[in-house]
């Protein structure tokens, strides 16, 4: 069999929710759910920083779960509802808490792991939405950021915290 | 005069930002022409080898290919890289492998799978050849060489002996020495480098995307490699998701992706992986000081002898750490003391390593390293405070500009306040009890103090310089009133967008909504030397400010006239121009540009229309800022563990644009030298295999890594428009040596000194397991 055959083979169809839109396509079985994310659905905000499972720059949501899309074949989100960067606000101009915490706070300089922080840091308030600073340096000690060093994206995440329980607790 | 400024000085959210926060920011991955094709590179397994055979026939067998390209092929072309001096070497290997990762075949393909698919089926035969690594090896008689026609590996000598120098070491109370090797370290910006190059029959010239810092150098390299005139050739930046020197310069694969454009007519692309990224982008640091510093009895440093020996890898390129970090060390060795003569030798040797290039702080944490460690040692040596004998040695507040024997000359900054304020800051009495009481509980506490100068922003600072000696700025209101500032530095996450809004804003007394800062298009920002050596805000900001002024001045020249005042007598205010005293007689800026761009008749008599200034700035040769790290750690005697207890920084870097951003470099800066301090090594073995190839063995600092910083600033204002200096890499200057310094305080009842970075868990504990038997 040539390898033409081979990879034509290889292809299976898979569908999923992202940012609440559905998607389906044909897919090869090699392809990690990062590429297809960016090269097929065209989300360009998940980054890719080491395609190796270390930087965190791929992280998106995939049903509720912080993951690498590096690490993962798109194959296996079949029937899975993902959430990206993209989805985290409607616009520019309406960010979430979290966006625009991370704006006050000078959370980002060159930007390229800002994606993967803020679905980590997304994640962490959905699963303990008061966290310590303790809790935070633990949960954010899988995302590499060579700019920022970190500081200020502790007290980002700390702040859009406090400012998303008080927006819940006024409600 | 202006209003007092609105903008500059404040801690302003970067304008760029939410683009970023949604995921819309656009990096050099994400654009994709239609048929775009990609690139994988073939790269050598080996650290030396002779390529007995290449057969790259299955290759093109593989379904998707378009081309299959070999170091012959180019030759054949006459397609070369320049190294340093312009010297020629072949972007793809030739006869031989010189290195691990070094790319000897290019393949083209529909996909980057079908690349890469394609390029394991080329097959090579390789002879394996002796490699060498180590630089003292390689200088060695007898020793393999790099390149076999060659007569010896040595690649770069320099050296002087100040008259004098002997005699004050023979003189001297004291004298103390130490080996500081700097490991090998990448600079590892998340986003890796790339290229995507298109070939534009309309306007019939090479269109270049890249990851770079700088859109000029890379356009007058690759006009130079592919023999095209400057002017058909235009590089464009998309976001750069980072630099730190790692992304300034003509790298091969730059010149191997453009040349296919060119001669396929196709897009072309080609993005580095994170393991090609760790063999192929400039290694950096990778240096050995030999040092000594001669002292007299009350503690005055009188002189510094230096031999460096660094690898500069396979070859020597044009910003080679073998040569840059070593000669500008030999100029500012000094650091902030006066010291009477410094004598230097650098050797420079190939060997089959990856090229060095630069990384943010070229010189600076090795030769602070050594600085410091030579004063703490010789502290200790005739029983002085380390604080004061640093304070005795200082250059004073009167003594500047200060003429160092190195021939730099220093501006104005605050020396003894920054160790003083970082003394107060730390505690150091305090600290001083701390640690005597800890030792009584068998802990290990330790200070360390780093005092830095950085020379940035550099002008012309030799009489034919090397660098761009001057950054331009294109300052233009349109009709409408909103402003637009072409500027050739560009960001990589350094924020333009934000401060240079900020300082022309104020010198033009617009909202900052109003202006629109660009860069990155050599088909449209001026000519420059790009973002290095913390040199944007002064030289790009100054030349911002100039032209800014000049602008303003023909605002005002106008607006004096439709008001029928004397230039004198108006002002700018809030968007208008207004009789000073009479803001009721005033008009809009929008008036203005209505008349400056439609309306002729009304310009004053001989004035060009438009509103349109530029500036190419010429900065002094060197603007010095200065400070001073303090770091309190505490080391576990049972794992060589260290903690970072505090962290303090003072930095003088002028006036200050943002001081968000300031801090931004500076914490993100002292990150970086954490990792150089404890966690970061690009090793070898013997055999030329590199240990780190993958983000799992080169340990980037993460979270639970890094210090609080606590910031703090002085502000001696410099003579760039604006009173600015340069600061990006200020951090990583200092913070390896105090991090290190520190942890040599906290084992001083050991006796503990460290020849290398970095001090990783096994080095200290080993250290002192060595010292204790
Ligand atoms: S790209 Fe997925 S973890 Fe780095
Ligand atoms: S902001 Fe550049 S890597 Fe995090």
């Amino acid at each position: 069999m040539s390898t033409e055959q081979l990879k034509t083979e290889a292809e299976r169809p898979v569908a999923f929710t992202v940012n609440g839109q559905a998607w389906r396509g044909w897919v090869e079985v090699r392809r990690t759910l990062a590429d297809v994310l960016r090269e097929e659905v065209g989300l360009l905000g998940t980054h890719v920083g080491c395609e190796h499972g270390v930087c965190g720059a791929c992280t998106v949501l995939v049903n509720g779960q912080a993951v690498r899309s590096c690490l993962m074949l798109a194959v296996q989100a079949d029937g899975c509802e993902i959430l990206t960067v993209e989805g985290l606000s409607e616009s520019t101009e309406r960010l979430h808490p979290l966006q625009e915490s991370f704006w006050d706070h000078h959370a980002l300089q060159c930007g390229f792991c800002t994606p993967g922080v803020l679905l980590s840091a997304y994640a962490l308030l959905q699963e303990n939405p008061q966290p310590t600073l303790e809790d935070i340096h633990e949960w954010l000690s899988g995302n590499v950021c060579r700019c920022t060093g970190y500081q200020n994206i502790v007290e980002a995440i700390s702040d859009a915290a406090s400012r998303l329980s008080a927006e819940k607790g006024g409600r | 005069m202006a209003q007092a400024p609105r903008f500059t000085g404040q801690r302003i959210r970067r304008v760029e930002d939410p683009r970023f926060l949604t995921g819309r920011g656009r990096y050099l991955a994400d654009l994709e022409p239609l048929g775009t094709l990609a690139v994988a590179f073939l790269r050598s397994p080996h650290a030396h080898a002779r390529i007995r055979r290449l057969d790259v026939t299955p290759a093109l067998q593989v379904s998707g290919v378009a081309a299959v390209v070999t170091g012959a092929d180019l030759t054949e072309a006459n397609i070369y890289c320049a190294g340093l001096g312009g010297q020629p070497y072949p972007p793809l290997a030739v006869d031989e492998v010189l290195y691990v990762g070094h790319p000897l075949v290019a393949v083209v393909a529909r996909s980057r799978a079908q690349a890469e698919d394609a390029i394991d089926a080329v097959v090579v035969e390789y002879e394996p050849l002796p490699a060498v690594v180590d630089p003292v090896e390689a200088l060695a008689e007898g020793a393999p060489r790099v390149f076999s026609q060659a007569e010896s590996n040595l690649c770069f000598h320099l050296e002087h002996t100040p008259e004098g120098l002997d005699a004050l070491f023979a003189e001297a109370a004291c004298v103390v020495r130490g080996t500081f090797r700097h490991q090998r370290q990448t600079a590892v910006p998340m986003e890796t480098r790339g290229i995507l190059a298109q070939y534009e029959p309309v306007s019939s010239r090479l269109q270049v995307y890249a990851s770079s810092q700088w859109g000029h150098g890379l356009r007058d390299g690759l006009a130079k490699a592919l023999g095209l005139p400057q002017s058909k050739v235009q590089v464009t930046l998309p976001d750069v998701g980072g630099g730190f020197g790692a992304k300034y310069g003509v790298y091969p694969e730059d010149v191997v992706v453009a040349w296919l454009a060119l001669k396929l007519g196709r897009p072309v692309k080609w993005v580095s992986d994170r393991l090609e990224a760790m063999v192929s982008d400039f290694h950096a640091r990778d240096s050995i000081h030999i040092a000594e510093g001669a002292f007299a009895k009350d503690g005055t440093f009188l002189a510094i002898r230096d031999h460096m020996i660094s690898p500069a890898g396979a070859y020597l390129l044009d910003g080679s750490a073998a040569v840059l970090e070593t000669v500008i060390a030999s100029l500012v060795l000094p650091g902030p003391y006066k010291v009477q003569a410094v004598g230097f030798r650098i050797d420079g040797a190939l060997t089959n390593t990856t090229p060095l290039g630069t990384y943010r702080g070229v010189w600076g944490p090795a030769a602070t390293w050594v600085q410091e460690s030579l004063m703490e040692r010789a502290a200790s040596e005739l029983g002085l405070d380390r604080v004061q004998m640093r304070l005795h040695n200082m250059v004073r507040k009167e003594e500047f500009p200060y003429a160092s024997c190195t021939g730099v000359v220093y501006d104005p900054g605050s020396y003894q306040e920054s160790l003083q304020t970082a003394m107060e800051a730390i505690d150091y009495p305090g600290f001083l009890k701390r640690q005597r009481e800890a030792r009584a509980q068998g802990r290990y506490l330790g200070l360390g103090i780093a005092a830095f100068v950085e020379p940035t922003s550099l002008g012309a600072w030799q009489p034919e310089p090397p660098t761009v000696p001057y950054e331009s700025a294109v300052v233009r209101m349109e009709p409408g009133g909103e402003v637009v500032v072409q500027v050739s530095v560009n960001s990589h996450g350094q924020g333009h967008e934000t401060t240079i809004a900020q300082l022309v804003a104020d010198a033009l007394s617009v909202d900052i909504g109003k202006v629109t800062v660009r860069f990155g298009d050599t088909a449209a920002a001026p000519y420059g030397g790009g973002t290095f050596g913390s040199r944007s805000i002064t030289v790009g900001g100054g030349a911002a400010l100039e032209a800014a002024g000049r602008l303003r001045d023909k605002i005002l020249a106008i607006g004096a006239h439709l008001l029928e005042a004397a230039p004198e007598d108006v002002e700018l205010r809030d968007g208008t121009v207004a009789v000073k005293g009479v803001p009721a007689r005033s008009l809009s800026l929008a008036e203005i540009g209505r008349v400056a761009h439609w309306v002729p008749a009304k310009m004053p008599s001989g004035m060009e229309m438009g509103l349109e200034a530029s500036s190419r700035y010429v900065p002094p040769p060197i603007t010095f800022s200065n400070g001073c790290h303090a770091a309190e750690v505490e080391v576990d005697p049972k794992t060589g563990r260290v903690r970072i207890q505090r962290y303090v920084v003072v930095e003088d870097c002028g006036v200050m644009v943002n001081p968000t951003i300031v801090e931004g470099q500076i914490i993100g800066g002292v990150a970086q030298g954490v990792g150089a301090a404890f966690l970061e090594e690009l090793g070898y073995g013997e055999d030329g295999q590199p240990w780190a190839t993958t983000l799992m063995d080169y340990h980037l600092p993460s979270v639970t890594d890094v210090p609080r910083v606590e910031c703090l600033h002085l502000e001696t204002p410099s003579a760039v428009p604006g009173g600015m200096k340069g600061m990006g890499e200020s951090a990583m200057v200092a913070s390896p040596a105090a991090l290190v310094l520190a942890v040599e305080d906290a084992l001083s009842p050991l006796g503990v000194r460290f020849e290398r970075m970095p001090l990783t868990p096994e080095r200290v504990w080993q250290a002192m397991t060595a010292t204790r038997s």
